[in-house]
């Protein structure tokens, strides 16, 4: 604890804030002690002067600086003096008034501080002009010191100082930098004001600023220079990927472009060559094809006349041949006509037949028509008739016939008498059983007849009352023979066949006149069936012949329709020689007139044609052959293929600044656009590649941001580990009654996890076995990692950078006995008074303490005005733990407060305060062991 | 005190959203924030001198404190403090840690298992469909509690307001247990 010896010693104030003099140890705890409105704040207030120095700085409460300078440096020789103890031995810091500017300035020596310094032998205070010449002659050389100096002087900032400066370091900080912040704490520490978690935030992150590797990062820059490339890359990749279609057309026009000039270079000259031969070839061939059309001309009329010929001699031959046909037609009629006619007398003879019944015909109609009527004529007919059958009758009864019969029975004489009386036909009837006359009883008519004689007697015949004479009377029947009969009968039956015949003509007459009329054109048609037969028989004679004569004209008409068909042929051989000929020659006319334009439509005499041999070709494999009769063909392809080339030219030009439209200005750099177009097409055909690479140079970006990234991280960590131990600092002893006390940092969730997510990802990248990672993970279309860096991106855009301030907030944790912890930010909202009071100071101790170089404590002041609202305990904790950090504690309040090593009473004489060493009581525990136990 | 309003170049946009009852979130509002806490002290000056009081909660969001809520807000803050009630309720059954809330995400299926688990209590309360219950989560994105974000909600910080108040109501219910606990004995 030798240590614990360097530090302030005392404080002395000589004409100053009210005090006539005042003497203040401050090597221990004291206790200052003075009814209200004494001098307590105004003494300890002092400190201000020489431990902050600066004006800014200090804080007088309800008084203003100016006020509080005209207060604490009423004249020039009012002072603020500071005895500490150093390594280098003691010193001295003072500040003196240097009159009615109420200005002030500082000054240090090395040596005690012994009040006889500053007074004269008259009992006045030297004022300030002499102090300088007054220490000097005391053997204290003091020097005067600007503000700022003076601060560098106990700050130990060396480079501040001039090198034969003593050292005056009472704050030896680990890092000089951090002497404003220690002054800010300090003020703060000793004000004792509102201590919010920001305010310590602050407090904390300048504290272990050097701990932290913490540097403004600006996030976006950082990000938009690791991914300046690949941003580039990618939104190439993509012009290029959404192009794609468009490329792979170019590509085929490039190809096709080399093609067509490879294929322009081979045919030009063959072109050259073919025109120049084309009119000498076109006059000749022209001239050919002429004579072979009239040579032709002239077979068609050959053709033509005999075909006239022909037809004529066909007209003719078939003219014949119908006739023939005719003949033989008829022939053939007639023989079927008279196929039952054996020779031409049988045909005369039937017609002398005819002849003769028309004759007769005649003649009956010619009887016909004298003789008298029908009537007459049928009455001839009946009598005949009649006749006829008695006749008959008579035959048939020659044998057995009455008057036969009577003839035997009868006497002679009576049978003659009785002959007259019967009837002819009475008598002829037949006598036999059945018919007319039946003779049953021949005796009994016999002697009838004896008496019938009786009464007959020459030629009468006497009856009863009648007398009949007979003599008159001819004998009705006698007896004819057979042969009599029948040719009785004979005649008869011709009469009456000449009757009836002529009966029949008479009525029949028109009908016999039609009969003759028939007849007679029977007649007619005999004698011209005779005319024809005779034709018939002439024609037969003549068969063979006729046969002949057909048969040469068939064979002659088959040889002309033959003739006639080659005829035909020939001339449409002829014909389609004239028309391909003619075909020919307007082909070759037409060439003519398309050779002409295709030679006026040349392009190949401008760019790029005539300097086509030095641009990329494909080299034309083509058999390159040029006849004349493909000249026109060739020569027109030729130019199409001119214009096209130069369509593609023209097309692919477009294209490319449509691509550079699109963005695509990688391959601007190439000498020429077809070089551009090559480097273009070899990308796009490795895009896959590409974007491989792409995602290679993301995630190397990704790890290059990362890295920075990682550097806030750590600090962060590195804070939050600084503050665990700055917790365990401040928790040696309980503070009150407070069980947990602590001051944590809260992450900044959102914003670390978006750190980690970055770093994660860096280091997935990063790690070699994530080789798969490529292909399926890609950093640039990572939605987490995107949104990762949006939020950072806005948060340090927001910020103007991305601090480990930013990744966290503190709060201070409180909790008393059989208390959850409660979160606080405030900590004048956590607890009670002066809890909170000694809170606040232990934080500010601790924080200060954090900043001293621990190899060279030097113990300082600081002081809780009002301490009485703090017990004992809370008191003399507070005294341990503000030694502990290496302050003693300056306690102010009405009553003494026993906790401290010293009680200082104020006195007042002449209306001023005064404290002498004199007035110092100091308090010692009798038994370290009973306040032990007591506590 | 003199109040450079030059040097407040966010009052404009500030003084709309808060005094709309509308929380601002630290990385919702970014700039919003950041001004508001470079300017702390300012704008809760100008604030209050205007009767406002600005609450700025180190978790990162800040609000108008204001005593008596409108009618609308009123129900509106009802609701969304039940809805929330048993979305933490039901987190915690699900063995989720509360003070993480921030990366929950309540999505369609979340709402209707909220929806199914608590229907009873929902339909007391007028909400009668899964659609209302959206409604409720749409509101209360406009004041700053959730934000919708790919058709699902997040909470914001703003919610450990509601949050807060739970654990004092728990809190104060087992203090109430503790002592009756305590006069048995
Ligand atoms: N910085 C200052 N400038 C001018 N006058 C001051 C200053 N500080 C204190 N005084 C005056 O000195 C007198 C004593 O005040 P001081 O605050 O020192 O009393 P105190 O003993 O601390 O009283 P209390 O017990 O009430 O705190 C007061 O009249 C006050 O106006
Ligand atoms: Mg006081």
């Amino acid at each position: 604890m030798s240590l614990a010896h360097y530090g302030f010693q005392k404080l002395v104030l000589l004409n100053s804030a009210g005090y006539s003099r005042a003497e203040l140890p401050l090597d221990d705890s004291v206790s200052i002690i003075a009814p209200n409105n004494t001098g307590k704040t105004s003494l300890i207030n002092a400190l201000q002067f020489l431990l902050i120095l600066d004006k800014r700085h200090m804080d007088f409460g309800a008084h203003s600086v100016e006020n509080s300078r005209r207060f604490y440096f009423p004249d020039n020789s009012a002072y603020i003096l500071l005895e500490v103890l150093l390594p280098s031995g003691m010193a001295v810091i003072g500040c003196v008034g240097k009159g009615l500017s109420h200005d002030y300035e500082y000054f240090a020596y090395q040596g005690s501080l012994d009040l006889e310094d500053y007074r004269l032998e008259d009992g006045k205070l030297v004022a300030q002009p002499k102090l300088m010449s007054r220490l000097f002659a005391c053997g204290k050389p003091a020097k005067i010191y600007q503000q700022a100096d003076l601060r560098a002087l106990l700050y130990g900032n060396r480079q501040k100082q001039r090198s034969d400066d003593p050292d005056f370091t009472i704050f030896p900080l680990e890092f000089n930098s951090q002497a404003a912040t220690y002054q800010r704490i300090l003020t703060r520490t000793l004000r004792l004001d509102r201590l919010d978690s920001r305010q310590v935030k602050d407090y904390i992150l300048e504290i272990f600023k050097n701990d932290l590797q913490d540097r403004n990062v600006d996030f976006k820059s950082e990000w938009d220079k690791s991914f300046a490339d690949v941003n580039y890359d990618k939104s190439q990749y993509d012009a290029v990927f959404l192009n794609q279609e468009l490329i792979a057309r170019m590509e085929i026009s490039q190809q096709l472009r080399r093609t067509l000039r490879g294929k322009i270079i081979l045919w030009r000259p063959l072109i050259e060559q073919g025109l120049n031969e084309w009119e000498a070839y076109n006059r000749k061939t022209t001239d050919d094809l002429k004579e072979h059309l009239r040579a032709l001309d002239e077979k068609v009329q050959d053709l033509d006349t005999r075909q006239k010929t022909i037809y004529k001699d066909q007209a003719n031959a078939e003219a014949s041949l119908k006739e023939q046909q005719i003949i033989e037609q008829k022939f053939q009629e007639l023989t079927v006509q008279f196929a039952f006619v054996n020779d031409l007398a049988q045909l005369e003879t039937q017609r002398g037949a005819l002849q003769h019944q028309r004759d007769e015909l005649v003649r009956i109609i010619g009887n016909a028509e004298q003789q008298q009527s029908p009537d007459a004529i049928k009455r001839n007919i009946a009598k005949l008739t009649k006749e006829q059958t008695e006749l008959h009758g008579q035959l048939a009864s020659l044998n057995d016939n009455l008057y036969l019969q009577l003839q035997k029975l009868l006497p002679a004489n009576s049978f003659e008498l009785l002959t007259r009386l019967l009837a002819k036909s009475v008598l002829s009837l037949p006598v036999a059983q059945g018919n007319a006359v039946v003779l049953n009883d021949s005796h009994s008519f016999q002697s009838f007849a004896a008496k019938l004689e009786d009464r007959l007697s020459s030629n009468q015949l006497q009856l009863p009352g009648l007398v009949l004479d007979l003599s008159a009377l001819a004998p009705n029947l006698t007896i004819k023979t057979a042969q009599e009969l029948e040719t009785e009968i004979g005649d008869c039956d011709r009469q009456l066949v000449d009757l009836n015949q002529l009966l029949k003509t008479v009525e029949t007459l028109s009908q016999q006149q039609q009969k003759q009329h028939a007849l007679e054109r029977e007649i007619v048609d005999l004698d011209k069936d005779i005319t024809h037969y005779k034709d018939f028989l002439s024609l037969h004679r003549s068969a063979s012949a006729r046969l002949q004569l057909t048969h040469e004209l068939k064979k002659k008409l088959e040889a002309l329709d033959f003739e006639e068909s080659t005829l035909a042929d020939n001339k449409k051989a002829i014909a389609q020689a004239q028309k391909s000929h003619e075909t020919k020659l307007k082909e070759l006319q037409s060439q003519h007139q398309r050779i002409n334009t295709a030679r006026q439509q040349r392009l190949d005499q401008q760019s790029p044609f005539d300097f086509l041999e030095q641009l990329a070709f494909l080299p034309c494999m083509e058999a390159a052959e040029l006849t004349m009769p493909t000249l026109a063909d060739r020569i027109e392809r030729y130019n199409a293929d001119c214009r096209q080339l130069r369509e593609i030219d023209s097309e692919l030009n477009s294209q490319l600044s449509e691509l550079h439209g699109y963005g695509i200005n990688k391959f601007q750099l190439q000498d020429s656009s077809e070089l551009e177009l090559n480097a273009l097409f070899a990308y796009t055909l490795n895009l896959s590649q590409e974007q491989a690479a792409i995602e290679r140079k993301a995630r190397s970006a990704v790890v290059q941001v990362a890295a920075i990234l990682r550097d806030l991280r750590n600090s962060l960590e590195t804070l939050k580990s600084r503050m665990r131990e700055f917790n365990n600092k401040i928790n040696k002893r309980q503070l009150s009654d407070l069980k947990v006390f602590k001051i944590e940092p809260r992450e900044e969730e959102a914003l670390v996890k978006a750190i980690q997510t970055l770093i994660s990802t860096s280091e997935q990248v990063d790690s070699g076995n994530s080789f798969d990672l490529f292909d399926h993970n890609a950093v640039l279309d990572d939605k987490a990692l995107n949104k990762a860096k949006d939020t950072l991106i806005k948060e340090g855009e927001a910020r103007g950078g991305l601090r480990v301030e930013h990744l966290f907030r503190l709060v201070f944790i409180i909790a008393k006995e059989n208390q959850t912890p409660a979160e606080f930010e405030d900590m004048d909202s956590a607890a009670s008074n002066g809890t909170v009071l000694m809170a606040k100071l232990i934080t500010g101790l601790a924080m200060l303490n954090q900043m001293q170089d621990p190899r060279k404590a030097i113990k300082t002041a600081c002081y809780l005005d009002e301490a009485a609202s703090l017990d004992q305990r809370n008191q003399r904790n507070l005294i341990e733990i503000a030694a502990g950090f290496g302050f003693t504690l300056i306690f102010a309040s009405p009553e003494p407060q026993i906790t401290a090593r010293y009680c200082v009473p104020i006195g007042t004489t002449n209306g001023k305060n005064y404290i002498s060493r004199l007035n110092w009581q100091i308090l010692e525990p009798i038994l370290a062991s009973n306040l032990d136990e007591r506590s | 005190m003199n109040i450079d309003l030059t040097k407040l170049s966010q009052l404009q946009p500030l003084f709309k959203l808060l005094s709309a009852g509308t929380h601002l979130n630290r990385l919702q509002d970014t700039e919003l924030w950041v001004e508001l806490e470079s300017q702390r002290e300012l704008y809760e000056t100008l604030f209050a001198a205007c009767g406002f009081t600005l609450v700025l909660d180190g978790r990162g969001f800040a609000y108008f404190k204001t005593d008596q809520a409108s009618s609308y807000t009123g129900k509106l803050t009802r609701r969304l403090a039940l809805l929330l009630m048993l979305l933490f309720e039901y987190q915690a059954d699900q063995g989720l840690h509360l003070f993480q809330f921030q990366q929950w995400r309540l999505d369609n299926e979340l709402i209707d298992k909220l929806w199914q688990h608590y229907h009873a209590v929902l339909e007391a309360e007028e909400l009668t469909s899964q659609h209302l219950l959206k409604e409720i989560f749409d509101s209360a994105a406009r004041i700053g509690f959730l934000v919708s974000e790919d058709g699902e909600y997040r909470l914001l910080p703003a919610v450990h307001r509601y949050l807060d108040l739970f654990e004092e109501l728990a809190q104060a219910e087992r203090s109430d247990h503790l002592h009756s606990e305590g006069e048995l004995l």
